[in-house]
């Protein structure tokens, strides 16, 4: 099937939208949104030690450090067919940003605004890395259980150095066979013919390794 | 150089050509950063803890709170998609889906309830994204009423493009979120990317393959995260599973976009659907239940 190339004119609201928001997004920049949330942890707290008194808000959760499962090349594969290229999609200038302009009377002020934030920097701030790697796992061999509509999954989890050092399928008590499934990791998404790099749509198998590797990680902590 | 990390309740492969990952020249941290972006957007925009920036917004109806970038853009682009698609896509729809079984944290399997009862049992009408409020000035959300926001069907969106906004300089990399997509360049075979989309009734088999470059395809399906008696997708104007659909694939500048744009054209079914991504300027291919293929004039 053909992708069609996107020359179109794109007047179209919502891919401009999703373009700007991204920007805006990057532009605020991980720190940026970082302070944001803590600066709303801040002001909760303030709110909680005065009257009116707002329930319900304790903290804002910081993100964990990300888990590497697995990393490896890519291997090498044959061209299959005559290359269809989609054209590069065309830079939109986003459009002015959509409000809801719903009537304003019922909207009290928040207590205790915070300062306006700063205006968004000229150039985009690159978001800050998560905090440096640190060992975050016992060094050790974990196992965990997946479970889809299909059937269990276990996976085997090694941790040396306080790193994943590689993430594999243990057990497979699916009703079809794990010869899909038994490339992951690395390549997640199963490659149903040597054509294809990438599947969009989830699949069943995919979900059951996903929390069979989340159960063996929780053992390694 | 393909890694792979559990993040967002799926497993996110982000796969670099022609990049060994030895480090040393800044590369590794573009992606470390790109994955940072999906624990980032998870932490601000989950219903599943009542303690994330966005279920903050539930315990303070009828209050402007002022919030992070990152949580003003995806809810104003969830409200954006519900005002295009004329609420077949609606992000209000939260506390609905948990009452109805979509309610287990991927992580720890807890299940979460959220309390609305002080919104008064007089007010019979349902909530919708009307009763959502932004203020683009002072990036302020309001509730007008007690409601949980479901950013579900944007945020992992949001979390692929700011993780290949992170890639960029890479220029042919590939990002996988379970099935929903973004390919930029070409693939090491030196083509655009060969992308499979799966056969909604067969979970090994695909239902057609299409080529794409610096392109997001995302993939909404009646076969993903069902509660025991139906898919994850409800009509937010009637309350039941969208029916009349079996998947919906979008291919589209941005990940965001795709991602929102295929529940829309779900939940309003095959011909209304497509008209919906032709009138937004993308492709897009449905797939019916009686497995009747519908697609977007170029596709």
């Amino acid at each position: 099937m053909k992708v069609g190339n996107s020359n179109k004119q794109v007047a179209n609201g919502l891919v401009a939208l999703s373009s700007a928001a991204i920007l805006a997004v990057y532009t605020a920049g991980y720190l940026r949104t970082r302070s944001a949330a803590d600066r709303f942890a801040v002001e909760a707290a303030e709110r909680r030690s005065s009257p009116p008194r707002i329930a319900g808000v304790e903290r804002v959760v910081e993100p964990e450090l990300p888990r590497t499962v697995t990393e490896s090349e890519a291997p090498a594969r044959p061209v299959a067919r005559a290359p269809r290229m989609r054209d590069a999609v065309p830079v939109v200038t986003p459009k002015a940003p959509a409000s809801n302009n719903q009537p304003a009377e019922q909207i009290a002020e928040a207590p205790a605004l915070a300062p306006p934030v700063d205006a968004p920097p000229a150039a985009p701030e690159p978001p800050a890395p998560p905090v440096a790697q640190h060992a975050q796992y016992k060094d050790g061999t974990y196992y965990g259980w997946g479970t889809s509509r299909h059937g269990d999954i276990q996976a085997a989890v090694v941790v040396q150095d306080g790193k994943i050092a590689s993430a594999t399928i243990a057990q497979c008590l699916t009703r079809y066979s794990c010869s899909v499934i038994a490339r992951l990791p690395p390549q997640v998404a199963a490659r149903q013919s040597p054509e294809i790099d990438y599947v969009s749509g989830a699949t069943q198998s995919t979900n059951a390794f996903y929390y069979a590797v989340v159960e063996a990680l929780a053992k390694a902590r | 150089m393909i890694r792979s990390v559990p993040l967002m309740g799926t497993i996110v492969t982000i796969h670099v050509v022609g990049h060994a990952g030895d480090g040393g020249d800044g590369h590794d941290e573009a992606i470390t950063r790109a994955f940072g972006w999906f624990e980032r957007v998870e932490a601000c925009c989950t219903r599943f803890d009542a303690q994330s920036e966005l279920m903050q917004l539930t315990t303070h109806v009828g209050v402007a709170v002022p919030v992070s970038a990152l949580l003003f853009e995806a809810a104003r682009f969830a409200l954006s998609v519900a005002e295009e698609s004329g609420g077949a896509f609606d992000p209000t729809i939260g506390h609905r889906m948990e009452t109805r079984g979509f309610n287990r944290e991927h992580r720890t399997g807890q299940v979460v309830r959220t309390d609305l009862r002080s919104d008064g049992a007089l007010n019979c009408r349902p909530v919708s994204y009307r009763d959502v409020q932004l203020d683009p000035d002072r990036q302020t959300i309001a509730f007008l009423r007690r409601l949980v926001l479901d950013l579900g069907a944007v945020a992992k969106g949001l979390a692929i493009d700011m993780a290949a906004r992170e890639l960029q300089p890479f220029e042919n990399f590939a990002i996988d979120a379970g099935g929903d997509l973004y390919l930029a360049g070409h693939s090491p075979d030196d083509a655009p990317w060969s992308i499979g989309i799966r056969h909604p009734r067969a979970d090994r088999e695909l239902i057609d393959s299409l080529r794409v470059s610096n392109a997001a395809v995302c993939t909404s399906g009646d076969y993903e995260r069902r509660s025991e008696d139906s898919h994850h997708i409800l009509d937010p104007r009637t309350d039941a599973p969208a029916d009349g659909v079996a998947s919906v694939t979008v291919v589209a500048p941005t990940a965001m976009a795709a991602d929102a744009l295929a529940t829309a054209a779900f939940v309003l079914g095959p011909v209304e659907g497509i008209r919906l991504l032709e009138r937004q300027g993308v492709d897009g291919l449905i797939v019916s239940h009686a497995m009747e293929r519908y697609s977007t004039r170029d596709l």
